[in-house]
């Protein structure tokens, strides 16, 4: 199988210069990893960002569903991930409620 | 160590020109990993595709390439199989380009049972040229060539291929990435030609006029429009009505690929046997 | 040279070219007056381990016929006029791939389904230009049984040479005409094959497209390590598309330059009784190529009978044109003859190439032969 390695002890990362901003990695993680970010010199005014790095669950969603071959996700063998929390779902669901970005001051 | 497409990317054609969240990225991926999983040397594959967003698909993939004229890659690669039947060959189109302009390549490759793997990603639009009417747009939908309502009716591009003697037909979509890569292995394995419906988003050129704007309202109407084969089987015809089966539509590993019988052809022009006939064959007419 | 005898016709003569040719692919439809090219092909093919194959329509079967010269095998395609109207895109694409293929064009009467099983020279000028944009048509017309032969197997090598599709022009009088051919021997073929040119260095210093300013690219056969990109869009030296100003003007140029500045590589002419002309008055040089070129012959030898100091020019190259020689000759002959079986489709170029405007024409297009009386008669009446 044709295989990169992975960051020492990172379950997820991505390639800025590929993303695009489409939200869809956001929209499909279950556990509040990831969230858009503003960035002006984006296409989209947009960029995607690791919020919340060991919360993965390393179901790898994310990565199945990115049209551009920006964001990874590291092998179940070599990894531990996250077991998928309340806090996650409810940190996932309030960046899905605003337009794929954490909310300003979110938990403070 | 996580799955590496870039070993099968051309990295300096990098990012695509595909718009932001299309699906054709996500097929692209489920493709790479399909071939992975096969083990199929980069050498012994040659991808062939059309003209529209679709027929960039050829240019990133770090194999033998080529982008066709519209329509016409089924015949493209029929060139290209015939000549080498021991290689792999994927074709990739659009609707617009494999079932209005190429139909006919499309029911004459499928006829033939050549073991090309047809993948035709269907965005129920014409999407690089911005928004006219396809032949799988639903009715009623906005297209800019009928602004004010498209009354064409739309086509099934797998009771199509099933009825023109494709052997293996399968409809899958962008939201289901990992049946994506299953059906890609599945009919790449099938020696015949493999037929793939892949529903997938244009929320830019479909969406944007038709109250699906982003990539994720355009996903959810495909999967309010799709249930799997299994479930679609077991409804009346009523609730069958405006919905389209999943899955591993036709399997046929019976009837002979074309490469396979030509050699017979060989055969009886080199004197190692004689004329067929009638009886060399079980499914005549 | 050494030759051989063959009995054979125009058709099957073309079929069996491309075999001695080394072609070991075909993809056609069936077409008046050309289908026997693929009837003998399909036979021919098989028995050396290659594939004839017929498609679903005329655009399917150039379409499989580029597709294996895109793998690397020599590859042909036949039809008749309508045929090269609907084949036209897939021609043009296989210029702008550089990818060498031959069609042989039989061609029949027209515009549009005309006269299906009746001659014609009515192609010539679509035959420049079948396809949208610049590049130059290569396109040679066989004159007589053996041309048939000839013709098709100078057209692979050509193909191979410049790296473009290569028309050779027949028509229905010589494609059904059957009769003794003399033709080079096998051996004498195989040794005129020159094969298109490839790249051994490593693959990532592959430029298919990164050629020389006049050059043609060099395409290596598919599956065997240098993976590139074939596209019908603009593209760069590697293949892949671009919108690069510089690129893409280059590029096109290169289309033209490829061909034009090495017409002498392509240009093949015949001229019949015109060695003893010396720009006295009252010779006739007559202009005719393909089928009507046998009537022009036979004609000179009527009008020689009788007096008359006649010759024959004619193309076997007609695209690029025979310019300069063409040119000469038209110029220091005071009364020229332009015969075709269509109206005036070279003849402009005779008067293009020589800048004359007064040449006489004997022109016919319903469906049958010029007679050699015709051409003696028209010679009496104008000259």
């Amino acid at each position: 199988m044709s295989k990169m390695v992975a960051p020492e002890n990172t379950p997820v990362w991505v390639n800025e210069s590929r993303c695009k901003a489409c939200d869809m990695c956001v929209e499909v993680c279950p556990a509040g990893v990831l969230s858009m970010r503003s960035e002006p010199s984006s296409t989209l005014g947009a960029m995607i960002s690791i919020i919340s790095l060991h919360a993965c669950i390393g179901c790898n969603e994310c990565e199945l569903v990115c049209p551009d071959f920006a964001i990874h996700v590291a092998d179940k063998s070599e990894y531990k991930f996250a077991k998928l929390t309340d806090e996650a779902k409810v940190r996932a669901e309030a960046i899905a409620n605003n337009n794929y970005r954490l909310p300003e001051n979110y938990g403070k | 160590m996580a799955f590496n497409y870039d070993n099968y990317l051309r990295l300096e054609k990098m990012p695509t020109l595909w718009c932001w969240g299309c699906g054709d990225g996500v097929i692209l991926k489920a493709f790479i990993r399909a071939v992975d999983k096969l083990g199929w040397n980069k050498d012994d594959v040659c991808v062939v595709s059309g003209i529209g967003c679709s027929g960039r698909f050829s240019s990133y993939v770090d194999f033998n390439t080529i982008h066709t004229t519209h329509g016409r890659t089924v015949a493209f690669a029929t060139g290209v199989k015939l000549a080498n039947p021991d290689k792999h060959v994927v074709c990739v189109a659009g609707d617009g380009d494999a079932l209005a302009i190429g139909g006919n390549h499309t029911i004459h490759g499928c006829r033939r049972n050549i073991d090309i793997n047809f993948i035709v990603i269907n965005n129920f639009i014409y999407g690089l040229t911005n928004s006219q009417t396809s032949p799988t747009t639903p009715q009623g939908m906005w297209t800019v060539s009928q602004k004010a309502g498209n009354i064409d009716p739309t086509f099934d591009a797998c009771k199509l291929a099933i009825a023109a003697g494709a052997t293996f037909v399968a409809r899958e979509k962008v939201t289901e990435p990992r049946k994506l890569e299953k059906v890609f292995v599945e009919g790449f394995k099938h020696r015949g030609f493999s037929f793939f419906d892949i529903l997938s988003n244009c929320h830019i050129n479909l969406g944007r006029k038709n109250k699906m704007q982003s990539a994720m309202e355009n996903l959810s109407w495909i999967d309010s429009i799709t249930v799997s084969k299994k479930k679609y089987d077991e409804m009346t015809p009523d609730e069958q009505l405006n919905l389209l089966a999943t899955g591993i539509l036709k399997q046929d590993t019976e009837a002979r690929e074309y490469c396979d019988m030509y050699e017979d052809i060989k055969a009886v022009q080199q004197g190692k046997r004689g004329l067929l006939t009638q009886d060399d064959f079980k499914k005549k007419i | 040279m050494e030759l051989r005898e063959i009995i054979s016709t125009g058709n099957d003569l073309a079929a069996i070219a491309a075999v001695d040719a080394g072609c070991e692919f075909f993809g056609g439809y069936p077409i008046t007056p050309s289908s026997e090219i693929m009837h003998t092909i399909s036979d021919l093919l098989p028995e050396m381990g290659g594939a004839a194959i017929q498609m679903e329509d005329e655009i399917a079967g150039i379409a499989a016929a580029v597709g294996a010269a895109m793998s690397g095998v020599r590859s042909l395609t036949a039809t008749s006029g309508p045929g090269v109207s609907l084949k036209a895109e897939n021609l043009g694409l296989a210029q702008m791939t550089e990818v060498p293929l031959v069609l042989v064009n039989v061609m029949r009467g027209g515009p549009s389904t005309g006269l299906p099983t009746r001659v014609s020279q009515g192609d010539v000028r679509q035959a420049r230009n079948p396809s949208h944009g610049d590049y130059r048509s290569i396109t040679l017309c066989a004159g007589n049984l053996a041309e048939c032969y000839t013709e098709v197997v100078r057209a692979f090598n050509l193909a191979d040479r410049f790296m473009q599709p290569v028309i050779v022009l027949t028509d229905e009088t010589i494609g059904h005409m059957h009769g003794k051919a003399m033709i080079p021997t096998l051996e004498e073929v195989k040794k005129g094959i020159v094969p298109r040119k490839s790249f051994d260095g490593a693959p990532e210093d592959y430029r298919p497209y990164g050629v020389g300013a006049d050059e043609a690219a060099v395409l290596n056969p598919m599956f065997k390590g240098y993976r590139y990109h074939f596209t019908g869009l603009h593209h760069d030296a590697k293949g892949f598309p671009t919108e690069e100003i510089e690129t893409c003007r280059k590029l096109i140029q290169r289309l033209e330059d490829k061909v034009m500045m090495h017409t002498d590589e392509i240009e093949l002419n015949e001229e019949f009784m015109l060695d003893d002309f010396d720009g006295s008055e009252g010779e006739v040089l007559i202009v005719a190529y393909g089928s009507v070129s046998l009537a022009a012959k036979e004609a000179i030898r009527h009008l020689r009978a009788e007096g008359i100091k006649a010759g024959l020019f004619r193309p076997i190259t007609l695209w690029p044109s025979p310019a300069k020689r063409m040119g000469e000759l038209v110029k220091a002959t005071k009364n020229v003859l332009c015969v075709e079986l269509n109206i005036r489709q070279y003849t402009e170029e005779v008067e293009r190439v020589s800048g004359r405007l007064d040449l006489e024409g004997l022109y016919k297009v319903n469906g049958r032969a010029i007679s050699p009386y015709e051409i003696v008669n028209k010679v009496k009446e104008v000259f």
